[in-house]
């Protein structure tokens, strides 16, 4: 247990004075930032000219309600987390064995499993702080450029904000359930490739791959993880309570569905992790 | 109990045995020279005793830990590497803090370690910017944060300018005097070794063909005298008569080489003087770890 302290003391150390955890925690909220200026800049063209058209000035009401935008902000910011955390996962311990400075922590206080279990540690709290700085971001921003408010269609409420509240939690849960995963993939390929570039290509390839082809797999597709987790082609269900809280009545989302998005990412985080721990234990440092 | 007991170590690169039934014991505090040609196998032995690489059979014990355990010593064994091994984005300073996390009880302060080493003036410098004998400086003032019993060093004087060489002769010497550090030392440079170590183990053909001390492996090799005369005849006839001269051969440059095992070369070439013989050149080799490896592995050389 000592030498576990030891190890995630060591992880935090070089971590905190490194761009690559910076990089992390800070990426997933400046591009969801980005992208809800965008939107808003794109949004004030489009009124602009419609009122230069002699346009009615219709009010987009139920579309501009920012808890549209919040969500879209998070599914964007966390399809880049995923990647990051993959790619981070990947080039944390091949990138050390690759300099050797790893060998250093292993010859004096830690053994390998304490290693890889620091890196999962460590990965784990990027993950937590770059979701806790994307939701502040996400939520202020929107809050800022749109009005946060109920669904409300001819004065009569249809979605309370409370119920969209509770859609938005549901979703930011269901979407960060696969990241433990994502970041026990990218360990186990960073163990077992040969170098630090071949790591990240690798699992970024392989990561990619599964997007492409989780459509083609039909309900197969929600025995992997990498399913529910937002992602370039997004079947996640944050991509349903975007809908969902811009009053959008035709989501129908079946309950195995999200009950196989709660429990299939552990199964795969156990595997992976164990599967590393498996190779660490055996290969050339 | 010795610091290091290497027991019937094999190892294979697949088809390809590296190591074959290797035998090395290592006593605290002596220091201890392994050197071998090219691609004998001392990185891969100082990999298999680190525990950084399986090996197919055989035991190691160091400081009472197998490899896979030798985070249990706790910091008592360390180990400085050919490159570096360092973080290239942390600086001096806070590559010398990270492996004070490291150290169970440290001994040295950083800023102390870096002035020992003399690379104060670089604490601020990132690694990746440091010359190479900078950042060996570095990596040996980062091992030698704790109080280490055994050092295990993979070619130390690797990018070292001589001041740098003489530096670490010296930080050896005196850890091993003050303190009874135990050292294993891998590298190519046999004079630094010579001048250093207790004891030498020469790995060869997979297995470690000598290990004694220095003055036992060396009173096993002759010292030899090259006499280069126009009278070799003349000459050979006065040299058999001295008494621990043995007639070696003549080489194709006309030198006649003699072992002078239990003479001294002011009498010979007083003897030669005497018998009126000329003598053009008069070269003593002394017996040295070199022409011992040399010997030992001539014709193998891959």
């Amino acid at each position: 247990m000592n030498g576990l302290l030891v190890a995630i003391k060591s992880e935090l150390f070089v971590a905190l004075r490194t761009f690559a955890s910076k990089l992390i925690v800070a990426a997933p909220a400046l591009i969801a930032a980005a992208q809800l200026l965008l939107v808003k800049l794109t949004e004030a063209g489009q009124q602009a000219r419609d009122s230069l058209l002699g346009g009615s000035g219709f009010e987009q009401s139920v579309a501009n309600n920012a808890y549209g935008f919040f969500v879209d902000g998070l599914s964007t910011g966390l399809t880049m987390l995923g990647l990051l955390l993959v790619a981070q996962g990947a080039y944390s311990f091949s990138y050390e064995r690759d300099i050797g400075s790893i060998r250093h922590s292993l010859i004096r206080r830690v053994s390998r499993s304490s290693v890889l279990t620091a890196k999962l540690v460590h990965l784990h709290l990027l993950a937590l702080l770059s979701v806790l700085l994307l939701l502040i971001t996400s939520y202020l921003l929107s809050g800022m450029l749109w009005e946060y408010g109920a669904i409300a269609e001819d004065g009569f409420e249809l979605i309370s904000e409370q119920e969209i509240r509770e859609e938005i939690w549901l979703g930011l849960r269901l979407a960060l359930v696969p990241l433990p995963a994502a970041i026990a993939f990218g360990l186990l390929i960073s163990v077992s490739a040969q170098s630090a570039t071949q790591a990240v290509t690798t699992a970024l390839g392989i990561t990619l791959a599964i997007d492409i082809f989780k459509g083609l797999l039909g309900d197969m597709a929600n025995y992997l993880y990498a399913s529910f987790q937002p992602s370039l082609i997004d079947q996640s269900y944050l991509q349903s309570v975007s809908r969902i809280v811009r009053g959008y009545s035709d989501v129908l989302i079946d309950d195995s569905v999200l009950q196989l998005n709660m429990w299939v990412p552990f199964p795969a985080l156990l595997l992976f992790f164990a599967a590393g721990l498996f190779i660490v234990q055996r290969r050339k440092i | 109990m010795p610091a290091l007991s290497v027991t019937g170590l094999k190892k294979n690169y697949g088809s390809f045995s590296v190591l074959d039934d290797l035998n090395l014991q290592i006593e605290k505090g002596s220091i201890h020279g392994l050197v071998g040609l090219n691609g004998s196998g001392k990185t891969t032995t100082i990999e298999c005793i680190l525990g950084l690489q399986a090996f197919n059979s055989g035991s190691i014990t160091a400081l009472g830990q197998s490899p896979k355990q030798l985070h249990l010593t706790k910091g008592k064994l360390v180990a400085i590497f050919d490159s570096p091994s360092l973080h290239p984005n942390l600086t001096v300073r806070q590559c010398l803090q990270h492996a004070l996390l490291l150290c169970e009880k440290p001994t040295r302060s950083a800023p102390d370690v870096e002035k020992l080493l003399g690379v104060s003036r670089f604490s601020d410098f990132k690694i990746k910017n440091l010359s190479l004998g900078n950042k060996r400086r570095t990596s040996i003032a980062q091992a030698l944060l704790g109080d280490p019993e055994f050092v295990v060093l993979d070619e130390p004087f690797n990018g070292l300018d001589a001041e740098g060489v003489d530096d670490v002769l010296e930080l050896i010497s005196t850890l091993n005097r003050d303190h009874g550090t135990t050292f294993l030392l891998s590298s190519h440079q046999l004079p630094y070794l010579e001048q250093i170590c207790s004891h030498i183990a020469i790995l060869h053909q997979g297995k470690i063909s000598h290990s004694d001390t220095i003055s036992n492996l060396l009173g096993s090799t002759q010292t030899t005298l090259q006499i280069k005369t126009p009278e070799i005849e003349a000459a050979s006839k006065v040299l058999e008569k001295i008494p621990g001269v043995e007639l070696l051969s003549i080489d194709a440059d006309g030198y006649l080489n003699i072992s002078i095992s239990d003479s001294d070369s002011i009498a010979i070439n007083q003897a030669l003087v005497e018998n009126k013989i000329p003598v053009a050149e008069l070269i003593l080799k002394r017996a040295s770890l070199a022409g011992l490896f040399r010997e030992i592995t001539s014709g193998d050389a891959r």
